[in-house]
């Protein structure tokens, strides 16, 4: 198993370029996933350090994944940082993440935050 | 000549004795005829009971004068009613022809019947004219020297002599009453003038306040918003058809009933219920303009007490209701329209940003001075544009209700150490000093929303660096009187004109509107609207002080509160 494995779940092509790219340069090995129903599948295969999610995603929504990566034990260790850009959202489902993060997210704040998730 | 006769003997319609003239004939003629016939019949009795006196010449005349007496009476009477004076004047010679008869010719030329000559003089001057008593003393006098001659005797001077002193003093008395009748007639058609003046008068006032009140109510009708008054009992006494339309109640049913009546529609919920009974009941506690939602309808409502102008005593209520359905719809498609476009202008300025970023970080390679700087600019930019699109994102959750505080308890230095790690290389780049201070009586930690407090330091100390060109800006985070504390923000810039500065937080209103001011120092102008807003959501209460060209001073006052 790869030690510092990191899946970005986020539909923008471009935000998801720079989140992954983010990652790498913490240290991440990255995998990136642009739809909801794909990553519904890959969490029950992989299990990451960190998981990078968007709330707004298409086929099956950020909520609902994050509900099945609660409910799937072999994920109690990854840490969860939520994406979004709605400040509201980002209160409701606050408990459901290790940190929240409203868009717009800075290449370096992401960097910086996910290398201290990094399992030493 | 005979036409002025006959307007006099015919004048009966235009005079005013006419009809008292009438009446005393109508008397005169009944009594005369009661007499004749009393006559006739003790004469008849008489001759009955001395058949033997049929003879005599006496008795036959008094028949034939009673008679003749009935008839003329009877013929008097039907004249009276096409002329009185004509009347008159046949009844006054019928009892003169009455009275040559009425007994021998010596005892009325000089004996005991003298006195029935004074009768027609005296009667004349009543129903005839004053003047008349002469023409009748005149023929009496002539019968009586006339009846004189006939019994061998000489005239009776003294008794024309009486007819003519009885003649005058007829004619004085008559005309006295005359006149006084005539006063009196001028008074009456005097006081008839005024009841008729008065009447009219009265009756011009009440048309015209008819029409007032017509016009009040066709007023009071073709106000669009519902206009409904309630008595100081709080039971309406009146509404408009717009309010009847607005509420779909029909018109009779609003008014004569109670508050708590009016408030019972099925379309309103118990909250809004409760909200407009507040505001009726208690119109000076609560702001007009509030919102309630009447069926599919959202209304705005503005109270106002109704006071008694002379007596400045509360006599009851008047609430105006206006349709802003269509507002509110626009007011919410904005909100929607702001939500929608600054979360979607979000996701691709992210990307520039974070694209920017990793050039900036060499990502793709090193990059040279010149494109270093450039990347640094694109930043800055997007930065500010960011700023934007989250401050209208701000404006839009606030004005929709979705923001909301999150308190937790924080280290009160937090604030300034964050203030100084974003805003110090902003106000170094503009060349101004950013000096903070922390009150040594501040709590040292504190129970609030740090984010959104941070987002109210920060955009007031922005908006002092954006408006201030020399010298600095000073923050201070002070404990203030009754268990509250400020944060306070002074700047040596611009300052705010007088006349703008109660404007200064309204939504898109950036102080002095010159255009070269809003190019030079860009943004929507929500920041002020975003702070007060928070600020309000806090219970705190924001205030400005400010001098033109002598910098201002932003205070905003918070209740210290604690976690639970």
């Amino acid at each position: 198993m790869i030690k510092n494995f990191a899946l970005v779940i986020e539909d923008d092509q471009d935000l998801s370029d720079i989140f992954s790219k983010a990652l790498q340069t913490a240290g991440f090995e990255v995998e990136a996933i642009r739809d909801g129903q794909i990553a519904q599948q890959r969490i029950q295969e992989v299990v990451p350090t960190v998981i990078v999610i968007d709330l707004h995603l298409p086929h099956v929504d950020g909520v609902t994944l994050l509900k099945q990566i609660h409910a799937n034990t072999a994920l109690d260790k990854t840490r969860i940082i939520i994406t979004t850009a709605d400040n509201v959202q980002a209160e409701i489902y606050r408990n459901l993440a290790t940190i929240v993060m409203v868009k717009p997210i800075s290449f370096g704040q992401l960097r910086d935050i996910s290398s201290r998730l990094k399992i030493a | 000549m005979w036409q002025k006769f006959m307007t006099y003997i015919y004048s009966g319609a235009n005079d005013p004795d006419e009809i008292r003239r009438r009446q005393i004939i109508s008397i005169l003629s009944r009594g005369l005829l009661a007499v004749f016939s009393l006559a006739l019949i003790a004469i008849l009795i008489f001759l009955a009971l001395n058949p033997d006196k049929w003879q005599a010449a006496g008795n036959r005349l008094t028949i034939a004068i009673a008679l003749v007496g009935i008839l003329s009476v009877v013929g008097i009477t039907q004249i009276n009613h096409r002329s009185s004076r004509l009347a008159s004047f046949l009844l006054l010679s019928l009892l003169t022809i009455v009275s040559i008869f009425s007994d021998t010719p010596e005892e009325l030329a000089n004996g005991r019947s003298l006195f029935v000559f004074t009768l027609p003089i005296a009667i004349s001057s009543l129903i005839l004219s004053p003047a008349s008593s002469f023409f009748f003393a005149t023929i009496n006098s002539i019968a009586v020297t006339a009846l004189a001659f006939q019994s061998n005797t000489l005239p009776n001077i003294t008794a024309i002599a009486g007819f003519f002193i009885l003649a005058i003093i007829s004619w004085l008395s008559a005309r006295g009453l005359e006149q006084a009748l005539k006063d009196l007639r001028i008074i009456n058609a005097n006081l008839d003038n005024l009841v008729t003046e008065r009447t009219r008068e009265l009756a011009e006032a009440l048309t015209r306040e008819r029409i007032e009140a017509g016009r009040n109510q066709a007023i009071l009708n073709s106000i669009a918003d519902g206009v409904i008054v309630f008595n100081a009992e709080n039971r309406t006494i009146l509404a408009n058809p717009a309010l009847s339309a607005l509420t779909k109640a029909p018109s009779e049913s609003l008014t004569g009933i109670t508050l708590s009546e009016f408030v019972q529609s099925e379309d309103l919920s118990p909250a809004n219920r409760k909200v407009i009974t507040e505001i009726i009941e208690q119109p000076d506690r609560i702001e007009s303009g509030i919102r309630v939602e009447w069926g599919r309808k959202s209304l705005s409502v503005g109270v106002a007490r109704v006071q008694d102008t002379a007596t400045r005593e509360n006599i009851g209520a008047v609430a105006v209701f206006r349709d802003v359905t269509r507002e509110a719809e626009l007011e919410k498609l904005k909100e929607n329209f702001v939500a929608v476009v600054s979360h979607e202008l979000r996701t691709p300025l992210n990307a520039i940003m974070g694209l920017t970023e990793m050039l900036q970080e060499g990502i793709y390679g090193a990059l040279n001075e010149k494109q270093i700087s450039i990347t640094g600019r694109l930043l800055t930019n997007i930065t500010r544009l960011l700023s934007m699109v989250g401050d209208l994102l701000d404006e839009a959750q606030i004005g929709a209700g979705k923001l909301s505080i999150k308190p937790q308890v924080f280290k009160t230095s937090l604030l300034l150490e964050t203030l100084h790690s974003t805003m110090d290389k902003i106000a170094a780049d503009k060349g101004l000093a950013l000096a903070s201070r922390l009150d040594v009586n501040m709590p040292e930690n504190i129970y609030g929303d740090h984010q959104r407090l941070q987002q109210i330091l920060i955009n007031l100390v922005n908006n002092a660096i954006k408006f201030t060109e020399k010298g600095g800006v000073q923050v201070s985070i002070l404990k203030a009187e009754n268990n509250h504390w400020k944060m306070e923000v002074i700047d040596t810039g611009v300052g705010i004109p007088e006349d703008e500065v109660p404007y200064i937080f309204e939504t898109f209103r950036q102080a002095s509107n010159s255009e070269m001011r809003t190019r030079q120092h860009g943004g929507f102008g929500l920041g002020l609207s975003i702070v007060k807003q928070l600020v309000e959501l806090m219970n705190g209460r924001i205030t400005v002080s400010s001098q033109r060209e002598h910098g201002s001073t932003f205070t905003v006052l918070l209740p210290i509160e604690t976690g639970h």
